[in-house]
Order: C-alpha cells, then sequence, then structure tokens
C-alpha cells in the first residue's frame, strides 16, 4: 500500500520574488531550489549549476546583499528578499569595475565559475572597497575555477580595485 | 529532487505542532546540511519545516553571557562586535567554517544538530562550557553541550523539539583561547581540531580546558588532558604528559581525510601548541 501523503506530488505554490530589482511571480514545486527558479522559471541562465552540493560555488547570487549558494537554497525561504543575479551586475552595457578588469585581465577562460565568482566579489567589494589579496583569498575561498589558476582572478580584483 | 511539502511557520509552537502532525517530517534552517543530504540520497524526509521564519529563534542576545539564536546564520553572529570581542575562540572557529557563502546560510543551531563530530563550533562551544535550550511540548529544558551529542549525527534531542538557542557563560576572569585546526583548505573538513582555555595564577594553571574535534564519535571535551595541567605549572614535564595523555584520551578513525594514528598524534601536538600559546600569553602580566 502506498502511503498517500508521499506518492502525490505536494501542490504548487505561488511565489513572488524581487529579482534585480523586478518583481517575479510563478508556481513553484514547494521544495524548489532557488537555483532551479532563476534557470529554468525566471529564464535567468547566467546562474551556473556545478557541483550541486554547495562546494563549487558557481550558482552563488546575493540575497539581501549577502553571497548565497542558490543551490542549497530553497526558493520559498527567499519569499519577499532582494535577490540579485550576474544578470543585474551590468548598468545595461556599462560592465560594473569587476567585470571590467576580469574581461580586460582575461580572469575568465571557459567562464562556467565567472557569474560566482563576480557575485561574491561585488558582495566582497560593497562590504570591503579596498581588501587586501588575503581578503580577496578569503572571500573567494568557496569558489572554484579548473581554468585559471586563481592568479587572473585575484589580479582583476585588485586592479577592481585600485584607483 | 523529488518534490516536498514545505511549510513556514512563525512561531515556535507553531513549528512544533507542525512537527508534531507530519511524522517524519524534518526541521531546515540554513539548509546546507539538510540539503546536501537530501540530494545526497539520504532518506527522504515527508516534509520541510523551515524555521528562517521565526524571529526568536534568529535572534541573539550578547552582552556579559550570550543567548545565540539557533536559526541565526553563522554570518549573522561573526558580525556581533560583542560575541567577537568576548568569546574569540568561538568567533575563531566560525570564521574557518567552510566558505563565506555557506557562512551567510548556515546556522550555529544547524552545526550542533547535524552532530557530525567535525562540527567546528563545537569544541570552541565546549571549552566555554555551552549550554543547548531545547523546546518541546513539554516546555523547554536545557542541556549542557557535552550531553547534546549522542554518536555521529545523533542528538539527545527529541523528535519532538527543536534547538531554541545556544548560551554561554561569561568567560573565567583572564581566560585565554585558542582554536587550532588541521585542514587543507578552504572548505575543508577539520582532520582534527583543538580548542583551549586557559587561565593561570602565579605561574600556576588554574583553569584548563581542552575540547578536540574529528577524533572521536562526538566532539568531546579532553577531561583527563586537563587535569593533567590543572594545579600545575606548564613546565616541559607536564605539557609533554598531558600531550600523551590526550593522545590516548581520544579515539579517532581512520577515513578518506586521515589515519587514526596521525589525528592522535596532531591531537597531542595541538594540545602542547595551544598550551604554549596561551601560558606565553600570561608571561609578564604577572
Amino acid at each position: 500500500m502506498t502511503d498517500a501523503t508521499t506518492s502525490t506530488r505536494p501542490a504548487k505554490r505561488i511565489l513572488s520574488l524581487r529579482i534585480n530589482g523586478s518583481t517575479w511571480e510563478g508556481a513553484v514545486e514547494p521544495s524548489a531550489l532557488l537555483l532551479d527558479v532563476l534557470r529554468y522559471q525566471a529564464g535567468l541562465t547566467g546562474t551556473k549549476r556545478g557541483c550541486d552540493m554547495g562546494t563549487c560555488g558557481c550558482c552563488a547570487v546575493r540575497v539581501d546583499g549577502e553571497p548565497r549558494l542558490s543551490c542549497l537554497t530553497l526558493a520559498l525561504d527567499c519569499e519577499g528578499r532582494d535577490i540579485k543575479t550576474i544578470e543585474g551586475v551590468a548598468d545595461g552595457p556599462l560592465l560594473s569595475s569587476l567585470q571590467q578588469e576580469w574581461a580586460d585581465c582575461g580572469a575568465a577562460q571557459c567562464g562556467f565559475c565567472t557569474p560566482g565568482f563576480i557575485m561574491v566579489g561585488e558582495a566582497l567589494l560593497e562590504r570591503n572597497p579596498k581588501p587586501s589579496e588575503a581578503e580577496v583569498r578569503e572571500a573567494i575561498a568557496g569558489n572554484l575555477c579548473r581554468c585559471t589558476g586563481y592568479v587572473k582572478i585575484v589580479e582583476a580584483f585588485m586592479r577592481a580595485t585600485a584607483d | 529532487m523529488h518534490p516536498l511539502p514545505y511549510h513556514r511557520p512563525t512561531s515556535l509552537e507553531a513549528a512544533l505542532e507542525l512537527k508534531a502532525s507530519l511524522p517524519g517530517a524534518r526541521f531546515i534552517a540554513g539548509g546546507t546540511d539538510v540539503m546536501v543530504r537530501l540530494k545526497g540520497g539520504a532518506p527522504r524526509p515527508s516534509a520541510l519545516i523551515s524555521l528562517r521564519g521565526i524571529a526568536e529563534l534568529t535572534r541573539s542576545e550578547v552582552a556579559q553571557s550570550a543567548r545565540l539564536g539557533a536559526a541565526a546564520s553563522v554570518a549573522d553572529l561573526l558580525a556581533i562586535d560583542a560575541l567577537r570581542e568576548g568569546w574569540p575562540v568561538l568567533a575563531d572557529a566560525m570564521n574557518q567554517m567552510a566558505s563565506p557563502q555557506i557562512r551567510s546560510s548556515a546556522t550555529l543551531g544547524g552545526n550542533l544538530c547535524n552532530a557530525a563530530p567535525c562540527a567546528d563550533s563545537a569544541p570552541a562551544l565546549l571549552v566555554h562550557g555551552a549550554r543547548v535550550v531545547l523546546r518541546g511540548p513539554q516546555g523547554e529544558r536545557v542541556l549542557a553541550l557535552e550531553e547534546f551529542f549522542a554518536e555521529p549525527g545523533v542528538t539527545r534531542m527529541g523528535a519532538d523539539e527543536l534547538l531554541m538557542s545556544i548560551d554561554v557563560d561569561p568567560p573565567e576572569p583572564g581566560l585565554q583561547t585558542t582554536f587550532l585546526k588541521k585542514k587543507r583548505v578552504a572548505m575543508d573538513i577539520a582532520i582534527a581540531s583543538v580548542a583551549a582555555g586557559l587561565v593561570m595564577n602565579d605561574g600556576i594553571c588554574t583553569h584548563v580546558r581542552f575540547a578536540a574535534g574529528s577524533v572521536a564519535p562526538v566532539p568531546m571535551r579532553l577531561p583527563a588532558t586537563e587535569a593533567a595541567l590543572c594545579g600545575h605549572p606548564p613546565t616541559d614535564a607536564r605539557i609533554a604528559e598531558a600531550r600523551r595523555i590526550a593522545e590516548e584520551e581520544v579515539s579517532p578513525i581512520t577515513d578518506i581525510r586521515g589515519g587514526a594514528d596521525y589525528r592522535r598524534r596532531i591531537i597531542g601536538v595541538y594540545v602542547e601548541r595551544a598550551t604554549r600559546a596561551l601560558a606565553a600569553r600570561f608571561e609578564g602580566s604577572e
């Protein structure tokens, strides 16, 4: 005999999110991950699914300004919170200084980890506009890059913090 | 992941009622352990009950003593100046947890309820004699943190209870503390860790606390090691004795991160390093 509570899909819930300054509303599975809602329902595919277990940092977004891993965050836990994704960092064609230095330094190779690094980096620079290299390395400790060896990434940070 | 029902109560009473009415439901706070386990194929709960909507659980009061909300994020706790200043060993340990993105979600209560032998916050809290406040249908009860851990992944909290807060007394006058954690890189789980607290008067160790992580089924105090130093000056011979006792007092396993023998050695080394470092802080002050 099947237990009715586990065999039926729980009803979807209406969720309203503030994403990059706009309101998004949709029906989501109650245990939907923020990552899936962003990518597959809101169409914001800049946020990447890497390890899917909180280790690589590719899915980092900002929730009320704090860097958060969207692969471990329940979408319904974000109701009413202010969410920022990589799509909301540039001002139209104008890149943020970190994004610009990223491009100029060649800090992106395959580019898959870049959105996560940028979101964590923007949070760091907002809190601490002049971080030391050690502080930069500490801030990006949870972001993995398998291409660059981090040298160009740290260089982009240091150039973004120089006047 | 197969969809699960989700509840977000806004009061403790509602959370406890939901837990009682939904057999097999699981509380979730930051999700950094629960979600990873669910994705890893852990037995599926019947529902998730989020604790993040309960203001009482995310609030902390820090003054002479500290009452830390179980569902407050580690990042929020680290932002409390009085906590960093009053209990630096706890701040140190929390600062070494995982990564900034994890610390902004992960909660202190979750770190303890997950009951991992390697829980980074546990040794520091044990050194301070922390207590956990549990709330169930019958009301509140308080347990020493030492009594809270039963075995790896299991606490002595009832299925109908939840962790409300972690309470820490004012540090003993003059207490000096340190936290040593063996790991390879950021994000790494501790291979072994030691938190230590020491008070010295007239060259004698008058208050000694050691707690260790990742070297026993649960985070543990090291009472025999403490006794070897307490009431004595920290001479080379005493420290060597404490080191030997510490290596015997722990019961590590061999796993992917390190061998049992290696872990024993690390604990001995850390007891010695911590004792010498803390004793040095009292030199010239007496």
